[in-house]
């Protein structure tokens, strides 16, 4: 019998039926699909509110803040077109951007964004972070239907860097609406709108037809490429790091370090790193331990750590470097951290030695004419972490080679604050995140050394008081990063901290999204141009 | 009957009177102060002794100790289990919304325990000393030994990873009930199974057995009209006692599963030290697990008569 071919006719007919079907057929609906660590889902949706910086990340996809830091880390005009500082940095005047209307179809102007300042202000709402961060604010005031000023007690030089974080949401839908459930009814500016939050599972958020582009770091004029976004939240690691590979989800944010090398020759996805300006994970030194209060003590331990080996052990050298007090990838991070505690046991063991440490009968060296500490005494330290426990657990053994024992404890949050608040420990975890050098002078400036303040370690010093006001109240950046490196160096040079390593964010990212962009961190991101092939 | 179901009740106070006591206790012996978790849960931004007492006095934490418990003793007996402290939302509300993901999944999980449970062990029982009967006592050795989570991430690698048949996280849908469920009920089923073979075996060597095959019953008929029902006493009667597992297994099958519930809420509060989540989610699992006990109990007596005549 002859083979049955298909004819030209017949391929004809099949082709010219197939481009009818596709032509007749609705277009398919893009879903984006994202996937989140369940540990950092918010409390509340709403940034004026909850304190997490996943918040703040979920509010820019459905309300534009009022200025936006671009992937090149510069202040790119958002909601405001553009801004005045005055030489004192006390006063802030910005002009916003006209024909903007919230998702409620009321307008975006001046009266709009004084509204949310006031509320974010108001102790009703109960602002748990961004009130900090708005700073001490003496007014907002409208100065015409599209012109907004800012005036502050004091310079207020972290203001342009709040601007990018505070969503600005529809008063009218705030008005009418409690802080408790405003979060659930989110209306905003943005290019998504909210359509339910279940929480411990999803948010899904569908794109606003009327959306006009208020975010100069994104291209896409008008609506969003994807029809939805549907935010996964999940909480067992190991799943969250394959979900992508398997594709289950389009883009995985801040999947394990161990995960990604199902990412690393995969044809069907892509891993994408960004690191995250901040302190790095650093463990800083209570220096009112008798053990540490000498300096030689301090040195030697910097100097008995070899991270570089630490990376390569654990996380297959992907971590980041953080020499100082500052990571190596902060914009104000000073070099010379770098070069001043190599890796030298032989050293560590002579100032030891020179500190009384001598060695004991054990492996662990003991104390001999140490001030503070009795003779006999093994040097033995509290190394507590609220997680990567495994970098302290190598350390451990670096240390144990020039005669330091190091006991490392994971200690939950609500433990870490507790011990810290009675300045109940020896060596701490304690980091921040932001590419601002202020967070040097939250953690240094002995001022807020207080329960609640970030200054842990008891170190007192006017002279570095003194560059951290610089730090925190310069309204030339350039010299408070300056101010920022010569405050590192005396940090470094006193021995107050002892860095390790810097966690990077990794993103998985499947073979079927175009348009990613990352932002300048790694907590931000932008899915506007998002398209799914 | 009723007077079996009063009594009961009346037991029922004192020990949710006693959990109330102990969740509350412990909550406050442990470290962190919750006002202080709140506002420093987040990064940046330096927190004043201002702010901090203003919170506390707001969370009612300045009052003493046995004002905080009477407080919330007396709301919760009106329904009032007072306000997340993170979430800021009504505790009850809270439950509400995640009560449903829950007992669906404890349900399904009882199910699923059952169906694979009851028919393998009725089976083992009437193959005694078979292979039927060795794969049934290995396999319930095996449930009962096999770490929740562990099982739940050996199905998600299978059906979700390599397979690509069901959804690895999420409650959307009934797709998403399955490895969850499977999870739970394959740990449990192994113990239902070995409790029906072992009462099976009792009861088929009972007298009335003997004179129902002796009048020539049809075994089939034999077996469902007397055999099964009196074998499945036990059975039911550890029903009770398994929900009060499921639920608990819930916890970490919801985090596994990645799936809203109230096991999930509480193990975030209790990190977060919400001590109101904490103390409300707590209570309001202990009642249930107690009025599931009453209702096996009244099964019980309803199934085995001699129960409620000889208390």
């Amino acid at each position: 019998m002859r083979p049955r071919t298909l004819t030209a006719r017949g391929g004809m007919l099949l082709a010219v039926s197939a481009v009818a079907l596709v032509a007749a057929s609705p277009a398919f609906a893009q879903e984006l699909r994202l996937a989140v660590r369940a540990s950092i889902e918010p409390a509340n949706l709403d940034y004026q509110v909850d304190p997490y910086t996943s918040t703040m990340l979920i509010n820019t996809f459905m309300s534009d803040p009022l200025v936006i830091r671009a992937p090149d880390s510069s202040f790119v005009p958002g909601l405001a077109t553009s801004w005045e500082i005055s030489d004192d940095a006390k006063e802030f005047t910005l002009s916003l951007r006209e024909g903007i209307s919230f998702q409620d179809g009321t307008p975006f102007n001046a009266d709009a964004v004084v509204y949310n300042f006031n509320r974010i202000m108001d102790p009703e709402t109960g602002s748990a972070l961004l009130a900090n961060q708005v700073g001490p604010l003496e007014s907002v005031e409208a100065l015409d239907d599209m012109t907004v000023k800012f005036t502050y007690s004091e310079p207020w030089v972290t203001f342009l860097d709040m601007a990018t974080k505070a969503p600005i949401w529809s008063p009218t839908a705030a008005a009418a609406s409690t802080p408790q459930e405003f979060d659930k009814e989110l209306i905003g500016t943005g290019p998504f709108k909210l359509v339910e939050w279940v929480a411990n599972d999803h948010i899904l958020m569908e794109s606003w037809d009327d959306y006009k582009n208020a975010n100069a770091a994104v291209e896409l004029d008008g609506k969003a490429a994807v029809d939805t976004v549907r935010i996964q939240f999940i909480a067992e690691e190991g799943v969250h790091g394959s979900v992508v590979a398997s594709g289950e989800s389009d883009i995985a944010y801040q999947i394990p370090a161990l995960s990604t090398d199902q990412y690393t020759d995969n044809p069907d996805a892509e891993l994408l790193s960004i690191g995250q300006s901040g302190t790095g994970l650093q463990m800083i030194f209570n220096l009112r331990e008798p053990k540490l209060q000498d300096i030689r003590l301090r040195q030697a331990l910097l100097h008995a750590r070899d991270m570089g080996k630490v990376n390569d052990i654990l996380y297959d050298g992907l971590y980041g470097e953080a020499d100082g007090p500052l990571n190596n990838i902060h914009p104000c991070f000073w070099e010379g951290a770098s070069e001043m505690y190599p890796f030298d046991p032989e050293k560590a063991k002579a100032l030891l030695e020179e500190a009384g440490w001598v060695e004991g009968e054990g492996a662990l060296r003991v104390a001999k004419g140490v001030e503070g500490v009795p003779d006999g005494e093994r040097l033995e330290l509290g190394w507590s972490i609220l997680h990567h426990p495994e970098i302290g657990e190598v350390v451990q053994a670096q240390f144990l080679d020039v005669g330091v024992g190091i006991s490392v404890e994971k200690v939950p949050g609500p433990i870490q604050l507790e011990r810290v608040n009675a300045r109940d420990f020896e060596i701490m975890y304690e980091r921040l995140r932001s590419p601002d050098p202020k967070i040097l002078d939250d953690i240094w400036n002995s001022q807020y050394d207080y329960p609640g303040g970030w200054a842990w370690t008891g170190y007192v010093n006017e002279d570095l008081n003194t560059l951290l006001k610089e730090v925190a109240g310069n309204p030339n950046w350039d010299a408070r990063c300056e101010a920022a490196k010569s405050a590192q160096q005396h940090i470094m040079e006193n021995a107050l901290v002892l860095p390790t390593l810097s966690q990077p964010s990794y993103f998985a990212v499947s073979g079927k999204v175009d348009g990613f962009k990352l932002g300048a961190e790694g907590t931000h991101f932008f899915i506007h141009d998002v398209s799914i092939n | 009957m009723g007077g079996y179901i009063l009594g009961r009740i009346l037991q029922m106070i004192p020990v949710l009177f006693i959990v109330s006591l102990i969740v509350f206790a412990i909550m406050r012996i442990l470290p962190g102060d919750p006002a202080m978790l709140m506002l420093q849960g987040a990064e940046g931004g330096v927190i004043t002794p201002e702010r901090l007492d203003a919170l506390r006095e707001k969370m009612g934490l300045n009052d003493p100790i046995i004002v905080q418990y009477f407080n919330f003793l007396t709301g919760a007996l009106v329904g009032d289990l007072g306000e997340s402290i993170r979430f800021r939302e009504p505790v009850l509300d809270m439950i509400l919304d995640r009560l449903a993901p829950t007992m669906q999944l404890a349900f399904a999980g009882l199910v699923c325990s059952l169906i694979i449970g009851v028919p393998l062990g009725m089976i083992a029982a009437m193959r005694r000393g078979g292979w039927v009967d060795a794969f049934t006592m290995s396999f319930s050795y095996l449930g009962a030994s096999t770490p929740v989570f562990f099982l739940g991430l050996v199905l998600i690698s299978v059906f979700a990873f390599t397979l690509g048949m069901l959804p690895s996280a999420g409650s959307t849908g009934w797709r998403s009930l399955v490895m969850p469920a499977l999870t739970l009920g394959l740990i449990n089923a192994g113990l239902i199974a070995r409790l029906m073979r072992s009462s099976l075996l009792d009861v088929l060597g009972q007298d009335y057995m003997r004179t129902g095959r002796a009048k020539g019953l049809p075994p089939r008929l034999l077996m469902a009209r007397h055999g099964i029902k009196n074998a499945m006493i036990p059975v039911v009667t550890i029903l009770g006692l398994q929900f009060g597992n499921m639920l608990a297994g819930t916890v970490v099958t919801e985090t596994v599963f990645s799936r809203p519930g109230i096991g999930r809420m509480i193990v975030s509060s209790i990190l977060q030290k919400d001590y109101p989540l904490i103390q409300g989610a707590v209570l309001f699992l202990s009642v249930t697990y107690v009025t599931a006990n009453l209702i096996v109990d009244i099964l019980y007596a309803w199934l085995d008569p001699r129960i409620r005549y000889d208390r």
